[in-house]
């Protein structure tokens, strides 16, 4: 029993930050979470310059994809994405204002951008898949090299927008409870996570739907 | 609950215990976020997980003592042997390994009450037993068979099910070692006291800084190259086979783009290691502290650019004299550091504790690990032994010789903190010396039959090899029976051995000027570096190290001496 207590108040100790002053505990939270979208890019980066490498390399099928594939449902998505980040934007400096009610309703906000996103993603794979451009490699298909590399990255940006919704309705949670009044540390990540999201989609937007 | 009846020796121990302040062992079975549960976690796990890749290794030998296959059921039972031996001892073993020496010395070193981000610290932990479960399922369902770089098309054509697990456990370890890596940069970074500035901060710290950069940017290619075998394997595109207009080297790339850096990921904190412990106890400063700290981000660095020179025989041509230059480069950081251990320990009152055996053991291993190392890096040379033994043996002397080394070297070191009791030096000696000399004889004469031709990763063998063999396989018998004296040592010390005080060897960074173990929060009141942390043989340190006797006295014995 003794030891449990102390194991106990030794976990208590330790989680609660209590070691750190709160301005620490933030600049901790902030550097890491940079670091954490660094190692993002690398992964994203290895899809990116494989798709690059394909686009250099087979121009017709690429340009063929481009009349298939249309930019007006994605652009209309690309703009979505980048009012949600501005929603993200509002969301803390209501926050910072000390308007709670406000966050709420910005950050909600972002979450439905999220939502409308993936939507249109839903859609615009529906249609592909109509086509006939699939993930996996089909010899009788002339979209056989070109879907898997349209698919791995966008998808696992769209897994990323999926993370970021429920980031999103996770922070209006804890918002709700006032966790964030006195300091919207949590906002901010949320948002530096946000903001990364959707400059990827900028790039993926550019590279594979306008070049 | 004090009331149950505990049998008198028990509650002596216990006792005791208490006046040692020790975790209960079942805490190290539990969620816990203090750094130094978690530090002894990591440890106990990579180390069990050592002797399992070892207890592979014992039957790799075994397999070889004859030129035939006859502990094999197959040259496919082989291949998927090797392939988890070194699955365990790189991702199993060394890398958790470090994390454990990093989680528990790191935040003393630097005077913290616990790393920057507890929570995920222990989050990083325990991603590692599913992690390791999954891989040796794999081993167990139908193992992979393309060894730790799993090259396709070997990895997707030709490895069964298991190679899916292999490559999910991956990659729940690669997310588990750059959580970790970026804990260590921010601690490292944001949680110094104000008298450390960056340049009085010890050098394993240097070590684990510039180790946890590499992870942080190199681990995330192995994520996206894992990514994409698993969509090779599972969704059936062609990302790396040729016939669907995929690209084979691609794996090769990204795979050592993320790799040859994880090598320095292994060995790295060896030698922040190697500072501490030359220094400490030859009682010298570290010669040319600022250069081997910026060594330390200079290999990092450079690390990125030599990839490569493990894809001599399949690269263009062209490229290949630009990788030979660069990976000839990387000695030089390395060699800044071997010159500086030796000009450190030189003069000096050295005491040839069990620590400081291991270390002089890396210093003399490791060096021929790193000549073969440029030798290998020389093109013409790097052909003809292409895929031989001389190219397991150059790995085994860095990474056993190298970081297994510096592991003991650290586990002699920072045991009495740990624990509060010093290792027994006797067997500390008698297991090193079973170590080095079955290391030696092992990995020695695998340069001998990798020039004569030995190709590695094969069962069957050309029978005038038969002789090298044998004795390979005698002293690797040895080398794994060596492992068996320090648990016993670890297990006989954790309970019997000596109080250790304090600050046993007489040192000066701040891990050590607090109780052994340390308090749950580590300092009772906020400690002082002292201003340089290798300035030994000064008064003023002397001074120091004294009044860090008399303020835990009772507890510290001031032994061995020397300032």
């Amino acid at each position: 029993m003794a030891e449990l207590t102390a194991n106990q108040l030794h976990t208590a100790a330790h989680d609660d930050h209590g070691h750190m002053s709160e301005e620490e505990h933030n600049n901790n939270m902030k550097l890491g979470v940079w670091l954490y979208l660094a190692s993002e890019i690398v992964i994203f980066s290895i899809m990116i310059v494989g798709y690059i490498i394909f686009r250099i390399n087979e121009k017709d099928i690429v340009a063929q994809a481009h009349e298939e594939l249309g930019v007006a449902l994605v652009t209309a998505n690309t703009f979505v994405l980048l009012a949600s980040s501005f929603f993200m934007v509002m969301g803390l400096r209501a926050m910072q204002q000390g308007n709670r009610a406000g966050m709420l309703r910005w950050i909600g906000l972002t979450a439905l951008g999220g939502i409308v996103f993936l939507g249109g993603q839903y859609i615009e794979y529906s249609e592909l898949a109509h086509l006939g451009i699939v993930l996996g490699f089909d010899t009788a298909s002339e979209w056989s090299t070109f879907g898997m590399r349209f698919y791995a990255p966008t998808f696992f940006h769209g897994a990323h927008v999926f993370v970021g919704v429920l980031w999103a309705l996770e922070v209006m949670r804890r918002g709700a409870k006032g966790r964030y009044d006195n300091n919207p540390i949590g906002i901010e990540m949320f948002g530096l996570y946000w903001h990364f999201v959707d400059v990827v989609w900028i790039m993926l937007f550019t590279l594979i739907y306008l070049v | 609950m004090a009331t149950i009846a505990v049998p008198l020796g028990a509650q002596a121990e216990q006792q005791e215990a208490e006046t040692l302040r020790r975790p209960a062992l079942t805490d190290y079975l539990r969620w816990s976020v203090d750094h130094k549960i978690i530090g002894v976690q990591y440890g106990v796990a990579a180390f069990i997980f050592f002797m399992v890749g070892g207890a592979m290794a014992m039957l790799i030998r075994l397999e070889l003592w004859t030129p035939d296959l006859d502990v094999m059921v197959s040259g496919a039972a082989y291949n998927s042997l090797f392939t988890i031996h070194g699955t365990i001892m790189i991702f199993l073993f060394i890398i958790p390994m470090w994390a454990a020496f990093g989680n528990f010395v790191v935040p003393l070193q630097l005077g913290a009450k616990d790393m920057a981000f507890p929570w995920l610290n222990a989050f990083a932990f325990w991603l590692i037993p599913p992690a390791a479960v999954v891989v040796l399922l794999g081993y167990f369902v139908s193992p992979a068979e393309a060894g730790w770089t799993s090259y396709p098309p070997l990895s997707t054509l030709f490895s069964g099910d298991g190679q899916t697990l292999w490559a999910l456990g991956a990659h729940l370890l690669g997310i588990s070692s750059i959580m970790g890596s970026i804990n260590f940069i921010v601690t490292i970074f944001n949680m110094r006291p104000p008298e450390m500035t960056i340049w009085r901060m010890p050098l394993l710290c240097w070590a684990v800084l510039a180790t946890s950069i590499i992870a942080v940017m190199a681990t995330p290619f192995l994520a996206g190259a894992l990514t994409l075998l698993l969509l090779d394997r599972v969704a059936g595109t062609t990302f790396f086979d040729a016939a669907g207009g995929g690209d084979v080297l691609l794996w090769q790339n990204i795979f050592w783009f993320y790799s040859h850096p994880a090598v320095y990921i292994m060995v790295l904190p060896g030698m922040g290691v190697l500072s501490e412990v030359l220094s400490v106890h030859s009682r010298k400063p570290v010669f040319g502290y600022r250069m081997v700290g910026l060594s330390s981000m200079g290999i990092a660095f450079v690390g990125f650019t030599v990839w490569a020179h493990h894809m001599f025989t399949s690269l263009q041509p062209e490229l290949r004299i630009p990788f030979m230059i660069t990976t000839m480069i990387i000695a030089v950081p390395t060699g800044i550091k071997m010159f500086s251990w030796l000009g450190t320990i030189w003069g000096g009152k050295i005491r040839f504790t069990s620590a400081m055996l291991f270390a002089l053991g890396f210093l003399s291993l490791f060096v021929i690990g790193g000549i073969s190392g440029v030798m290998l890096a020389a093109l013409p040379f790097d052909i003809h032994v292409h895929d031989t033994y001389f190219v397991v043996s150059h790995f085994h002397f860095v990474l056993f010789g190298g970081s297994v080394f510096a592991v003991y070297a650290a586990l002699y070191h920072w045991f009495p903190k740990v624990t509060g009791r010093m290792m027994n030096e006797r067997l500390g000696r008698i297991h090193f010396l079973f170590t080095y000399f079955g290391f030696l004889f092992t990995f020695f004469p695998m340069h001998v039959v990798g020039m004569l031709g030995m190709p590695r990763r094969v069962a069957v063998y050309v029978e005038a090899f038969q002789p090298w063999n044998q004795l390979i396989s005698l002293a690797a018998f040895v080398l794994g029976f060596s492992s068996l004296i320090v648990i016993y040592n670890v297990i006989k010390s954790y309970y019997h051995g000596p109080i250790a005080g304090a600050n046993p060897w007489r040192a000066l960074t701040l891990e050590w000027q607090t109780t052994s173990p340390p308090p749950t929060m580590n300092f009772d009141d906020d400690p002082i570096p002292f201003e340089d942390p290798y300035g030994y043989g000064t008064e003023a340190s002397a001074a120091y190290l004294d009044a860090v006797d008399e303020a835990f006295s009772g507890a510290a014995p001031a032994k061995g001496g020397g300032h």
